[in-house]
């Protein structure tokens, strides 16, 4: 059986790259992609200690169709912004809508 | 109807014609005269039905006529009052009911009945005259009816007093003649002298009455009753004269007697209380006959001579009774000789002769007291009538000329009114010589007489002494005024024009100066030499004497005390005559010595001793110092130091402390962080993602430290 | 029938309240309405009043017609409400000025709604304080009262009224504030506030019993001040009597009617229902010092009188000097009970409650006459009044007359039974009081003397000024009065007769 420290550095290079994204990218939508990759990163996180742990509690199971459950609506609504960002300002570049500045 | 039932309804007509003529009969002023003379003419018919049954009853002393009903709850007996007449009763409301019935029919035409309105009468102001073809004449009174209102009052006030079997409803009867004497002296309210008069009147009247309610409470308080009748027992009298009453070594009959006598000293204007009776010459003449002769200042000897029995058990209250008496009756005769005012000679007078009785009950000559007191009222009434007669007389005069200034009551404007006045001369000569104790035909000879024998035959030498001096000035301003009224010829052309006055008023003059004369007669004495064998025995000393338990020993005949007042009765009406009978003016009277005009200085002595400092007293200290001043000054201090208090908590605790530090001082901090955290909020998302990492790991790491390895 | 002489006191004391929220409903412009309804309202009561008068039996001891609700059952006070021969007497009084009170304000056309409500709830005080056996319900209703009273001198009456109804309900407050911590003391020892069972509980406690960590002695000793001072300051006996002249003076004519005729008799009422019950002993020791307050009341009210040139100013103080009477006679009974003397005193004290209700109540209306007329109460701005008023002048007399205490009227048979009364026991300071009553001559003849007598002052006599005549409406409020004086004069017996046979019992 694969050893659990390979899920766990899988999954902190998934998140790392994906932190990384959403970091350095300029245009919010693969920012967006970034913070799904982290988000992703957490599920196989979520799953292996499930996995490892105790197989008869299913909360690591529940957690991660929970995290996809928000994950999905995040880039739902996401995605919207994005688009309705772009219809008034003709960008989706993160430094040039500075809009919640004080 | 049966006696005690009659007895019940003597005082009410005047009761009832009084509210009538308030309620109903005021406008009308032949319809309110006729309603108040009917009355007093019913209760005059009552008392001489009694009077007469009352003749007719044997032993009457010990049967008299009695009735009481159950007033008032005390506990668990009753208060009970009730109406009494016995010996002494009927003889009084023999007298009271004559003067009463007399006094109201002079009334009428004493307050100018039948004559026009005035022009400028006003009510409140005694009449001015009315013009009835260029003449002025006498106008009625324009308070008529109330004048018959008040005096019904009266009446019934006096009837109550005389016909009452208890001390309580005797004070009841006694005060409602006090209101009554308020109102009428002061019944020309709108003159401040008569207002002034009638309230001193009464309040001096009411300092008697005070000491009275308190000794009629103490003798109630000790004996539980306040009926005479069961009050003068051998074993209640003797209880009260045993018991000590803790004051000046009286016994309590001794204390009570003292107290009711205070009483009587009010009303019956003794000295030191005399003061009121002369000024009350304010109120109208009928008032002054009826308050200050037949009736309300009688009524307080009658008191004392009812509680006699009571007085007589100490001594010491006897003696002071007799001094006050023998005092009153000598002061006031020596006032009365330097008086002018024909009215003012006549209080004077009424003040002395009070004072006569009350020396004689002072030393236990009780018939001789109540003697006195009856041919007194009639005499003096007589007198009161007769000086109205001739003020009304000079009236006449002085509307006839014209000449206001001219006062009709001084005797010095008169002279003359012999001729001018013959009914009211000859009337008021009568009455005049009963006062003086003109021998055997007057009524006053034969009373004053008895008096004198008695203070000599009980060795009471130094009241007789002063009662026979007192005696002489009495007959020499008696006579003094009679030659000033009517004697010589007028001093002033208003006296030539006076007018003898109609029927109503010289009637009642008859009637009583009738009496004037006849009633001494019934009280002749049995050892009188000559006339004594002639009626055989005393009729008033063994029927009013019959009141008492003990019936008083009449004295031995002696010729002293009679010769005595041969004496002082002649020589005070002849050395009056030879004196005055030349007198032209005011100024050729060597008897105007100031002293005594001015009574002796006695009411400015009261005002300055008594009433200045009441009334200062009761404004300045005790309304301004002492509640403005100390009490709502207290009261006032806790006002602004609650104010100090909840200003200090305010200054030093709310608003530094909770409205500073707490309040202001969070809302402070809040702005200062929020100014300073500001610029956080760049607006740029992902400058907030370095920042939430920032946060995580240093959380996380703090988080750490403390988990593991703290 | 069954329901109203099971309910009589209920009814009576509630009816008008009751009228005081329909008044609430009627429209407010109405002001004609709202007297006529206030004055058909408060005659309801009266009219019960004197069926229970007729029912009532005065030769039963005890409390009758009585009524007992649960009220307030965690701490044990229940409504309980009855009358005795004393306290059916003063709901008399009640019910029978408050319909003439509301008559003699139908002059008053400022708030008339408001005005009328609070008369009506003024009642219902003062009633509740008389027919209450219960400490506590006795409490609610003294403070009951408190409130209308205030307001009816604040809003509508004269220049100096804000001074005078704070002063009136801060004294009265402070005189509560004793009495609620001595009720309430009551309350915690016994479990109870009704007045029956604490008569005996409290009495029966021995003397050697310590409560409150201070012998029994001490702690009624406090106790009896606390409740004294309370009923002092309404009564008012001197010193306690400076908020007197000022709210009587200041508040409408009605208010003082109600004031003076009702509201003093509850400091009173106070004093016979519970001090003298429950502090036998305590009012046996300091009747010395309770006689000395009301012969200085007695005394310094007459001579505070005099001094007066305001005319409601004198008859106020009048007020003070007759109240000392009841408190005389209330010492003399305390000091002396259970003898004749104490019987006599008390029955003294009670009508004199009666009888000064009557006639302050009278004297007060009659200044509120003349002044309605000629907007002064200065004495020295009237005089020779009398040939303009001649029916008032007699009214102002007659009246004048039974304040003064003449025989024949009520206020000389309630004093003579106090002097009679007081006298075996209390000789000195009914001596003293004497002075007092000479002095109350003095200051009903200055009255006379100044508004009637003497020369007129042409002011009132012609054109604008003109002084009318008492109107028809205004005799109607004084003639029962005056009838009422005149029977109690004559004819006491009656009335004294019930009282007297509760006195008996008592004390």
């Amino acid at each position: 059986m694969i050893p659990l420290s390979w899920y766990l550095t899988f999954a902190a290079a998934l998140f790392s790259i994906g932190l990384f994204g959403a970091l350095s990218r300029r245009n919010m939508v693969a920012i967006l992609l970034g913070v799904e990759l982290m988000l992703n990163a957490v599920n196989v996180n979520l799953v292996a200690f499930w996995r490892y742990g105790d197989v008869a509690q299913m909360a690591g199971q529940v957690f991660a169709i929970i995290v996809f459950a928000v994950a999905a609506a995040e880039v739902a609504v996401g995605l919207a912004l994005v688009i309705s960002v772009y219809r008034r300002h003709n960008t989706v570049i993160a430094e040039e809508l500075d809009l919640m500045k004080w | 109807m049966t006696t005690e039932n009659l007895i019940w309804l003597i005082p009410l007509p005047p009761l009832i014609s009084f509210a009538l003529i308030v309620l109903f009969t005021n406008k009308n002023k032949a319809l309110s005269h006729t309603v108040a003379i009917s009355a007093a003419f019913l209760s005059w018919l009552g008392a001489m039905i009694v009077f007469v049954r009352a003749l007719g009853v044997e032993h009457f002393g010990e049967h008299p006529f009695a009735s009481s009903i159950n007033w008032l709850p005390t506990g668990d007996t009753w208060l009970k009052v009730g109406v009494l007449i016995d010996p002494l009763g009927a003889a009084v409301l023999f007298f009271v009911a004559w003067t009463i019935l007399m006094i109201f029919l002079y009334s009428v035409g004493y307050h100018n009945f039948g004559q026009p309105a005035g022009d400028h009468d006003h009510a409140g102001l005694p009449p001015h005259g009315a013009t009835v073809h260029g003449h002025t004449v006498l106008s009625v009174e324009p308070m008529y009816s109330r004048f018959f209102a008040f005096i019904s009052l009266f009446a019934f006030g006096m009837f109550t007093l005389v016909v009452s079997d208890s001390l309580l409803t005797l004070f009841v009867g006694w005060e409602i003649m006090g209101l009554c004497s308020y109102l009428l002296i002061g019944f020309w309210y709108a003159k401040p002298s008569a207002r002034a008069a009638g309230i001193k009147a009464f309040m001096t009247t009411r300092i008697g009455d005070v000491f009275m309610l308190l000794g009629i409470a103490f003798l109630y308080s000790v004996t539980g009753t306040l009926s005479f009748r069961e009050i003068f027992t051998e074993e209640i009298l003797h209880t009260l004269a045993s018991v000590p009453s803790g004051v000046f070594g009286l016994s309590a009959a001794g204390l009570i007697g003292l107290l009711l006598f205070i009483g009587t000293v009010g009303k019956s204007a003794q000295f030191p209380l005399h003061v009121w009776l002369p000024d009350a010459m304010e109120g109208p003449t009928p008032v002054s006959a009826m308050i200050h002769a037949a009736t309300m200042v009688s009524a307080g000897v009658y008191a004392v001579i009812r509680m006699f029995p009571l007085l007589s058990m100490d001594e010491k209250t006897m003696t002071v009774v007799a001094f006050i008496g023998a005092f009153t009756a000598i002061f006031a005769a020596t006032i009365a000789v330097a008086q002018n005012d024909i009215k003012r000679v006549l209080a004077y007078s009424t003040i002395s002769q009070l004072g006569f009785m009350i020396a004689a009950l002072g030393i236990g000559a009780y018939v001789a007291a109540a003697f006195h007191l009856i041919t007194h009222a009639f005499f003096k009434a007589l007198l009161f009538l007769g000086s109205g007669s001739v003020i009304h007389g000079m009236e006449h005069g002085v509307f006839h000329t014209g000449n206001h200034k001219v006062d009709p009551q001084d005797m010095f404007n008169m002279g003359g009114l012999k001729d001018k006045m013959p009914i009211t001369f000859w009337t008021f000569l009568i009455g005049g010589f009963a006062l003086s104790g003109f021998p055997l035909v007057t009524a006053g000879f034969w009373s004053k007489d008895e008096i004198l024998a008695d203070a000599w035959g009980h060795h009471h030498y130094i009241v007789f002494a002063t009662l026979a001096i007192a005696a002489f000035f009495t007959a020499f301003y008696t006579m003094r005024q009679i030659t000033l009224t009517f004697l010589g010829s007028p001093r002033t052309e208003e006296a030539k024009h006076a007018h003898e006055t109609p029927w109503t008023m010289t009637t009642p003059l008859v009637v009583l100066a009738f009496f004037a004369v006849t009633y001494g007669w019934v009280g002749i004495p049995e050892h009188f030499p000559v006339l004594g064998p002639l009626v055989n025995n005393n009729w008033f000393h063994d029927f009013v004497g019959h009141t008492l338990e003990h019936v008083p020993e009449a004295p031995e005949f002696s010729w002293i005390p009679l010769l005595t007042s041969l004496v002082v009765a002649l020589g005070g009406l002849g050395l009056g005559w030879f004196v005055y009978k030349d007198v032209k003016s005011v100024e050729q009277d060597k008897f105007q010595i100031s002293f005594l005009k001015n009574k002796y200085y006695f009411d400015e002595l009261y005002e300055v001793v008594f009433i200045n400092p009441a009334y200062w007293v009761a404004e300045n200290v005790i309304y301004k110092f002492m509640d403005q001043g100390v009490i709502d000054g207290v009261l006032h201090i806790f006002g602004p130091v609650t104010d100090k208090i909840g200003s200090a908590i305010r200054n030093y605790f709310d608003v530094p402390v909770v409205n500073q530090f707490i309040g202001d001082g969070s809302a402070e901090v809040a702005w200062w962080f929020g100014k300073n955290l500001r610029p956080i909020q760049t607006g740029r998302i992902q400058q907030y993602f370095i920042l939430s990492l920032v946060v995580i790991f240093v959380v996380g790491g703090l988080l750490y430290y403390i988990l593991t390895l703290a | 029938m069954d329901f109203l002489n099971t309910h009589l006191l209920s009814l009576i004391l509630f009816l008008p309240t009751f009228a005081a929220v329909v008044i609430l409903f009627l429209p407010s412009e109405e002001s004609k309405l709202h007297r006529w309804f206030a004055f058909g309202a408060s005659l309801i009561p009266f009219g019960l009043t004197l069926y229970l008068w007729n029912a009532f039996d005065p030769n039963r001891t005890g409390f009758q017609f009585q009524e007992q609700y649960a009220w307030y059952e965690a701490i044990g006070s229940n409504f309980h409400i009855g009358v005795d021969g004393i306290s059916i007497s003063m709901v008399l009084l009640t019910t029978f000025l408050t319909p003439l009170a509301i008559l003699a304000s139908f002059s008053v056309s400022d708030k008339t709604k408001a005005y009328f409500m609070l008369f009506l709830f003024l009642e219902t005080g003062m009633l509740g304080v008389f027919m209450a056996l219960d400490l506590l319900i006795f409490f609610v209703f003294w403070e009951i009262g408190l409130v209308p009273m205030y307001f009816l001198i604040n809003q509508w009456g004269s220049a100096n009224r804000n001074y005078a109804s704070l002063k009136f309900m801060i004294y009265t407050m402070g005189g509560s504030l004793g009495l609620l911590l001595a009720i309430q003391m009551l309350g915690v020892l016994f479990g109870t506030y009704d007045l029956v069972t604490l008569y005996q509980n409290w009495n029966s406690l021995d003397s050697g019993t310590v409560l409150l960590g201070m012998p029994v002695h001490t702690v009624k000793t406090i106790a009896f001040w606390a409740f004294v001072i309370a009923f002092a300051i309404k009564v008012p006996l001197w010193p306690f009597h400076t908020w007197l002249p000022d709210a009587h003076t200041e508040a409408p004519t009605a208010g003082s009617m109600i004031l003076a005729g009702v509201l003093l008799k509850l400091g009173a009422y106070g004093f016979i229902r519970l001090v003298l019950p429950f502090y036998p002993n305590e009012a046996r020791m300091f009747s010395g010092a309770l006689a000395f307050l009301a012969v200085a009341a007695i005394v310094f009210g007459a001579f505070a009188s005099y001094a007066q040139t305001d005319f409601k100013r004198l008859v106020a103080y009048s007020s003070v000097n007759h109240m000392g009477f009841v408190v005389l006679g209330i010492a003399a009974a305390g000091l002396a009970a259970g003898t004749k003397d104490a019987h006599i005193a008390m029955s003294g004290a009670v009508l004199q409650m009666f009888n000064h209700g009557l006639s302050a109540a009278g004297m007060f209306f009659l200044v509120g006459v003349i002044y309605e007329r000629t907007h002064t109460r200065d004495l020295n701005q009237f005089g020779g009044l009398f040939p303009l008023v001649p029916v008032y002048g007699g009214i102002l007399i007659f009246t004048s007359m039974a304040s003064l205490g003449l025989p024949g009227l009520n206020g000389f048979v309630s004093e003579f039974m106090v002097v009679r009364g007081a006298y075996p026991v209390l000789t000195v300071y009914t001596a003293v009081a004497m002075l007092g009553l000479l002095f109350t001559g003095a200051y009903i003849l200055k009255g006379i003397k100044s508004v009637l007598h003497g020369p007129m002052n042409e002011h009132w006599a012609h054109g604008e000024h003109k002084l009318t005549e008492i109107n028809t409406r205004e005799i109607l409020v004084m003639l029962p009065l005056m009838v009422l004086i005149l029977i109690l004069g004559i004819w006491p017996a009656w009335l004294v007769s019930v009282i007297n046979q509760t006195v008996v019992a008592l004390f």
